[in-house]
């Protein structure tokens, strides 16, 4: 559509673009999402229902045969990681807005709790998050379909846990329980990670995006691969560059702002990419804290098995994933560090059975011993908070490119004195809860690893050390905005996709307001 | 190769089954979940691709012996040999362990042996490995056979539904509470 200038280009479609567009489009703005990707029928893309043993090589792929999509880590499909995220959804509390005051380590948010708190409930209507109402002060309760019922074996971690003073909840997550108009309820089939073609789970494909294309206001550039923003002489952002998937060829839309939603460090690339004369270090860094304060959540992890379910029948019972969580508990226990940890647990399917490799000895005894023990397998992954520091950040290898001939972002990460507390000290909690439990414990971790990313290109109130405002606009170029993880100035021990997707509607709501007072 | 063929049949066939969006009512009826009882990977003929003939023997008598035949079918039943020589076939960094530790085997006559004999000469290697002290290339090579043996049995249908017990992959109108009552308080 060439020239044709929209009020707003969203890069990336997952849980904050799709957000965005939506409240975008449906506020009678005019829209335009690029997306690396291409569209997904999530009906029939994915392999929700595959067993391993329908592939030779026993590896169940993301797609189906010829569907194209999830191909590279810069080319997903329209929905992003909303399509196989485990859809856990929690509210943030004070205290993780507020931490670096509360611990005097890493820094607060330039807001709190209360400002996002409408907006969570928003969203809350929208996607659907069941859980049950559990009264923490540590993790606000919200408007939530009814929980899913715990499984038999979080039942017997909850009474072990309960010894211990550590309580056991019912997990909430986006999806459905009862179902909608348009959504079905979860039907307990399995593979929520391997996309859910009822979209009983939330993806911002379907959920989000197609129904506010539905207004005519929302213009979706799939298979465009965003390479650059364009910078005017003004230092006001024109657009976004984009090489399409498959030509290759260029192309670009042009907006009067422009939000980068590419999932975390695929943000920051897209940034540092988009170098000028103004900006030589990557667009908006006056700070030169683009790509700093990366804090990935770390995870530990015990395999074991309760000893209460060895030898008993096995339970269909992989549905849904995991049914319970053990929420942060440190925090108001005495410890020698700063912030905490929370655990997931029992979310393994059972169409998986990588465990036995570590069963001792071999010939009738093993198998006997992998049968007794396949229903009483339990994972248990507790996550952990990471400090920001000056040896953890994302930068481009200039040397490597990627399929596209663009550079690809690296990871430096490196674990600090907190981290490294919090880490024993989590792995230690993972193995009293399970032998409360009564657990045979098969292995225990001794290394962290990362999970969600966060942080890279952080709100703060202070130009100097951050990259965005409050309303995650950037401090440098003031119709600039990015919303995703990237933008978490500390990361809290919880699963980050609620509050990214609350931050995407206050976003909105933000621009869609300074749109109308002609102040972008 | 027919069985893939045949699996991607069967794979297209759940997709046009599915329509979107449908209430809840309309739903159950239209699922295919549960696997279906067609042509499969795991039960087509096969031909070894990086291993002998000779060689595929002794790999699927060394499977079998880690995951005998019980009151279930064993590891060669469930198809384990051609899955240790496909991935052996994909993947470089498998070729000189298993060729060593075949060649050992080939020397010490593994085949001409009885079965406790076999499992005799096994033995010592499974207990190296349980230890984590896995240090000789026949010790390497048990290692990479169990690891494949596991999960190429469990990962099959015999292994995963007939052994195990799978019951997932259905549809469940309501999760089950756990009502077990020594759980229970």
């Amino acid at each position: 559509m060439p020239g044709k200038t929209f009020d707003v280009c969203i890069v990336g479609s997952g849980a904050a673009g799709g957000v965005l567009a939506a409240h975008l489009a449906f506020n009678g703005v005019d829209v335009a999402l690029v997306e690396g990707g291409p569209r997904i029928d999530t009906r029939t893309a994915f392999n929700t229902h595959a067993m391993p043993f329908e592939f030779p090589n026993r590896h169940i792929p993301v797609m189906r045969p010829g569907v194209a999509g999830f191909d590279s880590e810069r080319s997903r499909g329209v929905g992003g990681k909303t399509q196989t995220w485990n859809a856990v959804a929690w509210r943030q509390s004070h205290r993780d807005f507020k931490g670096g005051s509360i611990d005097g380590a890493g820094v607060d948010w330039p807001i709190d709790y209360t400002d996002l708190a409408p907006y969570y409930e928003a969203i809350e209507r929208e996607v659907g998050v069941c859980g049950n109402l559990d009264g923490l002060e540590d993790l606000p309760d919200g408007v939530f379909l009814p929980p899913v019922p715990m499984k038999c074996s979080d039942v017997i971690v909850q009474r072990g846990a309960a010894k211990l003073g550590v309580k056991v909840i019912h997990v909430r997550k986006a999806t459905r329980s009862t179902p909608s108009a348009t959504r079905p309820a979860c039907h307990f089939c399995g593979n929520c990670m391997a996309g859910c073609d009822v979209v009983a789970k939330y993806n911002s494909a379907d959920v989000h995006i197609v129904p506010a294309m539905k207004t005519g206001r929302l213009q979706v550039f799939s298979d465009s691969i965003a390479r650059e923003v364009s910078l005017s002489d003004e230092n006001r952002v024109t657009g976004v560059r984009f090489l399409n998937r498959t030509t290759l060829s260029e192309g670009e839309v042009r907006a009067r702002s422009v939000v980068v939603s590419c999932g975390c460090v695929q943000s920051v690339a897209l940034l540092l990419m988009s170098k000028s004369s103004r900006y030589p270090g990557g667009l908006a860094n006056s700070s030169g804290e683009l790509g700093r304060n990366f804090i990935p959540h770390f995870t530990g992890g015990v395999q074991c098995f309760l000893r209460d379910l060895i030898g008993r029948p096995t339970e269909n019972d992989e549905g849904f994933l995991d049914h319970a969580y053990i929420p942060s508990f440190m925090h108001t226990r005495k410890r020698d560090y700063a912030r905490s940890f929370g655990v997931q647990f029992n979310y393994q399917n059972r169409r998986g059975v990588g465990w036995a490799r570590s069963m001792p000895g071999f010939g009738k005894a093993f198998k006997q011993s992998v049968k007794e023990r396949y229903p009483a397998f339990l994972t248990f992954s507790p996550y952990g908070e990471m400090l920001p520091k000056k040896d953890t950040f994302i930068d481009l290898d200039t040397e490597r490119k990627d399929a596209y001939g663009l550079p690809l972002a690296r990871r430096h990460v490196a674990y600090g004195e907190n981290d490294m507390k919090i880490f024993r000290d989590m792995q230690r909690w993972s193995v009293e809860i399970l032998k409360s439990a009564n657990a045979e414990i098969l292995t225990v971790y001794d290394k962290p690893a990362t999970n969600h990313e966060l942080g890279g290109c952080r709100m703060g109130t202070d130009a100097r050390t951050a990259v965005l405002d409050a309303n995650c606009r950037s401090h440098d170029v003031r119709n600039l905005y990015v919303v995703d993880g990237s933008v978490f100035p500390s990361a809290s021990e919880k699963n980050p996709t609620h509050t990214i997707m609350a931050l995407a509607a206050r976003t909105a709501t933000h621009i869609a307001e300074t749109l109308r007072k002609g102040e972008m | 190769m027919d069985s893939r063929r045949d699996t991607l049949k069967i794979i297209g066939a759940i997709g046009t089954t599915c329509a979107f969006p449908f209430g809840a009512d309309e739903l159950y009826g239209q699922h295919a979940h549960v696997p279906t009882d067609a042509k499969v990977a795991d039960s087509a003929p096969y031909k070894p691709k990086f291993l002998s003939e000779g060689e595929f023997a002794v790999i699927s008598r060394v499977a079998d012996l880690i995951i005998p035949k019980t009151d279930t079918p064993g590891a060669v039943e469930a198809g384990v040999p051609a899955y240790i020589d496909s991935v052996a076939a994909a993947n470089d960094r498998h070729h000189g362990v298993l060729r060593a530790g075949l060649r050992w085997l080939e020397s010490k006559k593994f085949l001409k042996r009885s079965e406790a004999a076999q499992i005799a000469l096994l033995t010592p290697l499974s207990e190296a490995v349980d230890k984590n002290r896995v240090k000789t290339p026949p010790q390497r090579f048990f290692l990479v056979v169990k690891n494949m043996t596991a999960d190429g049995y469990y990962t099959s249908r015999i292994g995963l539904v007939r052994e195990l017990g799978y019951k997932g992959n259905t549809v469940l109108s309501r999760f089950p509470v756990c009502e077990h009552p020594e759980h229970q308080g």
